[in-house]
């Protein structure tokens, strides 16, 4: 009949429309979906407030910012960025302004078309103390933001630095002011518009299924081109076993967080790849410096600097981290990782020396008097509790180790498992004793003022939850942060570093490789170390795979 | 009959009234506030807040507080989650019927399972397949749960991938698939959590049900079976299965407290979505609320339960219709 | 004599404590299954109390974190060694002192409760019976498990103290129902009102007529009580939520090896293996004790 024959020629138009609309690319037509494995869902997908590197990932495909950092992550002026939101920019003779352009074809995925008061608006929202975002530490330079016309936003700053152009791109994705105008910032994260961002970026959002999965399609009206995916699928899984194993039987395509004793499994599949990349993170056992029941008077234990030295001391770091990590980690040497040009790799260290620890601690007046081992001291036992997110295997295994070797030196440690949010949520009130905690770093070494700088400490957005507080290492670092001779700015880290070890806030642990597991079916794109995803638009899945 | 049932609902009625009062002390009885997480948490709206204050009277004395308590409960208001960010209900409503997909299925394997597995045994009384398979009922009897499901989910998913591992659909393409493929996956993705858990409470009545049937074939009117010429398999099938299910239906009544515990662990391993998945992750949350609210609605769970088989029984008693 | 023949119509229902509990037990061991189920359960419980001079190694010795790591079994560490390079052997032997400690501890605990509010229950009568009895069939309507958890949200870290307390105070509802429907039995049994007519203390009634019939109850509540309390506790363990580190129950080390399971199957195999085994020797003999029980 007529209508059967219509449908059959329809059919038949899609499949050839779609054999010659392909680009011509070796190994079959791109379009497919990326399914990756996660072990748990994102934070809250506001671009400002992002604290999980789950949701890092989902909003840096939705949200565009000024300019992108360029693989080498160099962050000294504008060297290597490439335009996105902006597509052009120029700087004032006198280097306190600049002005960028915005790309006239940028449209929100609403349809609204891209402004420069959106660029204002994203600027005075993340500054704003009652939505309290972790950035805001980062980005004091900047004075503000003015919008002479639509398409022009100047970035005005208090004084030249080398990092101007970073900070103005870097910390702030841009999000659209009429969407957020009308929500009370303390009232974003529970709001609707939080659960379904609209952003600039080449990915849409489509939805996000708690405890499921998130969902992202390709933009293809996207004033940089369309992707090369489909969609990206993040298939949540509620732990890291449940997760491996999706990525072991094809389920999905790639895990981001594999653990050095999970190689030898995945090597055993012909089609799954391993591939590592050298990662800005760094893990340490932090303590809280301050007594969790009243904030205003040092910790009973950790408020001693000589006590911190001595459980550091007797600590021996390099075994822990060999034994966690095999190879694919190096001892950390403070709050920075090695990729840092300006992190001289020879930064004076504690000394593991197990009896100098113990004599340290006799001198201190803690005894050993219990009859398990543990010291005490005016009827106070040297204890506390260590917590980690029961999620991270890896930190869990950090916390046995310690927990061990420090029982050799008479403190006894009682490892608190929790949620990871939960665990945040603690940090965030300094309401915990001791945590491992990690820090994916950001490109400039800079970012170490907000997790361990004064200015982190005070604000209660701040991400210095030990409440470290030493202005000699705030005057280091703010004079390394000025200088536009490298070789300066290194030898001012250096010291801010040396200091920092010496004060021992945190037992440094490890700096370990990111280690990533990707089918064969995955085309990938250089990953860079701040980030792994910020290529995903140029990676591609041969259409057909997971494609509804 | 219908006294009986009036009566027995009044009974359990009490029960879940007893129920939400032991829930109350247990939201109490945390050292500090045990809204604390929630009242400082800012993920947490101003008018969320104020919903909590208003309905728990948190600054009012205690028998109040209990007041509105059972006050919101017999309106159906089990509280707020802060770990989902929704009303503890809506979760559970949620994951309930998912659980009670398991649990169900489970309930009418492991019985049919069970029973023929006590058949045979019984048939063959005091043979090598009878002690073969007691030996069997008792390792499952005995086995604890999440041991047996860790084993099954290695075994099925990984050494030999047959089932998709864990969950109740496919996270990447199910809300893509035609209305089919759909009831296929769901299906797929059930096949494994419910058979774990059917396995694991057919050992418990295989055995209950190899005892009652033990105790019955001594009796009287089988032994006039038996001179009347009747065949073992017939006198089986007529006269003793009959009146050896009757404490059966009882056993279905008692199950449902072992049948949940077990598909706690069961949902936690294969990540099935289900009121016993929720309750689990919302310990290590904190989340007071949804664990007190879970433990509501699995009293009220085992509650219904024990009054139908009840009631089923009284039904299929002859001795107690009579009445 | 007057003083005999009134001692001989006393003494018609309940029979002497000792023979009876020595019928029961050499009852029970003339089947061998309960014989070899009783020899098992014997080992493994000198096992656990002879742990600190068996165990080959420190159950929370890591003697070598990087070379001696993720083992399998060998001649030195027959049982593998854990990602810490803690020997698993000792660990799964100390293991069955805590685990089984646990339930011994908390059995006690419910033990008592049970009898203690059984019996005043039974005894109260009216309407404190009554009253006492919903209050049961409410505990006995709420899953142990989902007890537990209701009462574990409130508390992050819980003491081994504390964890027998809470397993205790959650298992006593079930033997406290027998014991109440004993003593009401009891109360209406001809014999004692008659021993009261002739001047008997409460007291000597209970101990000569009541404790007698309890015992078995009892018994039978003890030996599948500590099966159950065995699984619950390792079940929270593997939950995160039982036994802290470093101690070592066999919950705890099946969930140290949970995240590998093929790869570490020593840490799952061994603790689990013993836990059947000791469940399974438990309910043999528990039902080996209630049959004898019920035929008498």
């Amino acid at each position: 009949m007529a209508t059967m024959n219509h449908v059959r020629l329809l059919c038949a138009v899609a499949l050839f429309a779609g054999c010659v609309g392909s680009e011509s690319t070796p190994g079959g037509k791109p379009g497919g979906t990326l399914a990756i494995s996660i072990g748990g869902d994102p934070d809250v997908l506001i671009p400002s407030l992002v604290s999980t590197v789950q949701a890092a990932q989902m909003v840096d495909l939705v949200y565009d910012r000024l300019a992108d950092i360029g693989d080498s992550l160099n962050v000294v002026g504008d060297a290597g960025f490439t335009p996105r939101l902006a597509d052009s920019w120029t700087w004032s003779p006198d280097s306190l302004s600049i002005a960028f352009h915005i790309n006239p074809r940028a449209k929100w995925h609403d349809g609204q078309p891209v402004r420069s008061s959106d660029v204002r608006f994203t600027l005075q929202s993340t500054r704003d103390s009652t939505l309290g975002t972790p950035v805001a530490a980062l980005i004091t330079n900047i004075d503000s933001v003015s919008t002479p016309d639509s398409a022009t936003a100047v970035f005005w700053f208090h004084k030249r630095t080398p990092q101007q152009f970073y900070d103005a791109t870097y910390q702030m994705p841009i999000m659209p002011e009429h969407i957020w105008k009308g929500i009370a910032p303390a009232a974003w994260r529970a709001s609707e518009a939080a659960k379904h961002p609209i952003g600039s970026g080449q990915f849409r959002f489509v939805r996000w299924t708690p405890r499921t999965a998130v969902e992202v399609a390709a933009d293809s009206a996207n004033y940089r081109g369309a992707p090369k995916l489909a969609r990206v699928v993040w298939s949540i899984a509620p732990d890291f076993p449940t997760a491996l194993t999706r990525f072991l039987s094809g389920e999905t395509d790639f895990f981001e967080v594999l653990r050095p004793e999970n190689i030898p499994e995945v090597m055993k599949h012909p089609n799954l790849r391993v591939k590592t990349y050298r990662s800005l993170a760094y893990l340490f056992a932090q303590f809280n410096l301050r007594d969790p029941a009243n904030h205003a008077r040092p910790h009973p234990i950790f408020g001693n600097r000589e006590l911190r030295r001595a459980l550091t001391m007797a600590t021996d770091r390099a075994t822990i981290v060999r034994s966690v990590y095999d190879t694919l980690a190096l001892p950390a040497l403070g709050p920075t990782v090695r990729a840092y040009p300006t992190t001289d790799p020879n930064i004076r260290q504690i000394p593991f020396d197990l009896p100098r620890a113990r004599l340290i601690l006799d001198s201190l007046g803690w005894r050993v008097t219990r009859s398990d081992g543990t010291r005490s001291r005016n009827g106070r036992p040297l204890q506390f509790t260590l917590s980690v997110p029961s999620t991270s295997k890896v930190r869990i295994r950090l916390a046995v180790l310690i927990q061990e070797q420090l029982r050799q030196a008479g403190v006894k440690v009682d490892i608190e498992q929790l949620d990871f949010r939960v665990l945040v949520e603690k940090e965030r009130k300094r309401a915990f004793d001791a945590a491992i905690g990690q820090w994916n770093t950001q490109p400039s070494p800079g970012s170490v003022r907000g997790s361990w700088g004064t200015p982190g400490s005070h604000a209660s957005s701040g991400t210095n939850y030990g409440s470290y507080e030493n202005p000699v290492f705030d005057a280091y670092v703010d004079s390394a942060l000025a200088s536009f001779d490298p070789g300066n700015a290194r030898s001012y880290f250096t010291k801010a570093y040396e200091t920092i070890v010496q004060d021992a806030p945190a037992i440094w642990l490890a700096e370990p490789r990111g280690i990533v597991g990707y089918n064969a079916r995955v085309h990938l794109a250089p990953l860079r170390s701040d980030a792994w995803w910020a290529h995903i638009p140029d990676w591609w899945v041969a259409a057909g795979q997971n494609t509804p | 009959m219908l006294p009986y049932f009036a009566r027995r609902l009044a009974q359990a009625a009490v029960i879940v009234a007893f129920v939400a009062a032991i829930s109350f002390a247990l939201i109490h009885l945390a050292p500090g506030d045990p809204f604390s997480a929630v009242m400082d948490n800012p993920n947490v709206s101003e008018s969320v807040r104020q919903t909590l204050r208003a309905q728990y009277g948190l600054d009012k004395p205690l028998p109040e507080q209990f007041a509105r308590y059972v006050g919101s409960l017999a309106r159906g208001d089990l509280g707020w989650s802060f770990s989902h960010d929704r009303p503890v209900l809506d979760v559970l409503a949620t994951a309930l019927p998912n659980t009670l997909l398991l649990m169900g299925v489970a309930l009418v394997g492991s019985f049919s399972l069970g029973i023929l597995v006590a058949l045979i045994q019984v048939a063959r009384r005091g043979s090598a397949t009878d002690h073969a398979l007691s030996g069997v009922t008792l390792l499952l009897f005995s086995m604890p749960e999440f041991w047996f499901a860790i084993l099954a989910l290695l075994a099925f998913t990984y050494w030999l991938p047959i089932f998709p591992v864990g969950g109740s659909v496919d996270a990447v393409m199910h809300d893509y698939m035609g209305l089919g493929a759909r009831i296929g996956d769901r299906l797929r993705h059930l096949t494994l959590p419910a058979l774990t858990l059917t396995v694991l409470a057919a050992g418990g009545v295989a055995r209950y049900q190899r005892a009652a049937l033990l105790e019955v074939l001594p009796a009287d009117y089988i032994r006039t079976a038996r001179l009347k010429g009747l065949t073992e398999r017939e006198i089986l099938r007529r006269h003793a299965l009959r009146n050896a299910l009757l404490p059966t239906i009882s056993l279905i009544g008692l199950s449902f407290p072992a049948l949940l515990t077990g598909a706690f662990f069961i949902e936690k391993i294969f990540a099935w979505p289900g009121m016993g998945l929720a309750v689990v992750s919302a310990i290590s949350s904190r989340d007071y609320p949804l664990v007190v609210g879970g433990v509501i609605i699995g009293s009220i769970m085992v509650t219904l339960g024990s009054l139908i088989a009840d009631v089923l029984y009284a039904w299929a008693d002859p001795r107690i219709r009579a009445h | 004599m007057p003083g005999q023949i009134q001692e001989s119509a006393l003494t018609r229902i309940p029979r002497p404590r000792e023979s009876a509990f020595a019928l029961g037990l050499r009852r029970i061991l003339r089947a061998p299954s309960s014989r070899v189920a009783l020899a098992i359960l014997a080992t493994i419980v000198l096992i656990g109390l002879l742990a600190p001079f068996i165990a080959p190694y420190d159950p929370a010795a890591q003697p070598d974190v990087v070379a001696l790591k993720s083992l399998a079994p060998s001649l030195a560490h027959p049982f593998g060694t854990d990602p810490y390079s803690r020997d698993v052997l000792s660990r799964v032997i100390y293991g069955a002192r805590l685990s089984l400690a646990i339930g011994l501890l908390s059995t006690l605990v419910s033990l008592t409760l049970g009898v203690a509010y059984g019996a005043i229950a039974g005894y109260a009568g009216g309407v404190a019976d009554a009253f006492m009895m919903r209050v049961l069939d409410a505990f006995l309507a709420i899953p142990r498990l989902l007890l537990l958890l209701g009462i574990l949200v409130a508390w992050p870290q819980l003491s081994i103290g504390a964890l027998i307390l809470f397993l205790g105070l959650t298992g006593w509802f079930g033997l406290s129902r027998i014991v109440r429907g004993q003593v009401l039995a009891l109360k209406h049994a001809e014999f004692v009102t008659a021993a009261q007519a002739l001047g008997a203390s409460r007291r000597r009634i209970l101990v000569r007529h009541l404790l007698p019939n309890l015992i078995s109850p009892i018994v039978v509540a003890a030996t599948v009580g500590v099966a159950h309390v065995i699984v619950l506790e390792a079940g929270l363990s593997y939950l995160g939520i039982g036994v802290p580190q470093p101690l070592a129950s066999w919950g705890n080390i099946i969930q140290d090896g949970a995240d590998q399971v093929a790869a570490l199957w020593w840490m799952s195999l061994f603790p689990g293996l013993f836990m059947v085994l000791t469940v399974m020797t438990l309910n043999i003999l528990g039902e080996a004790l209630r049959d004898a029980h019920d035929r008498r």
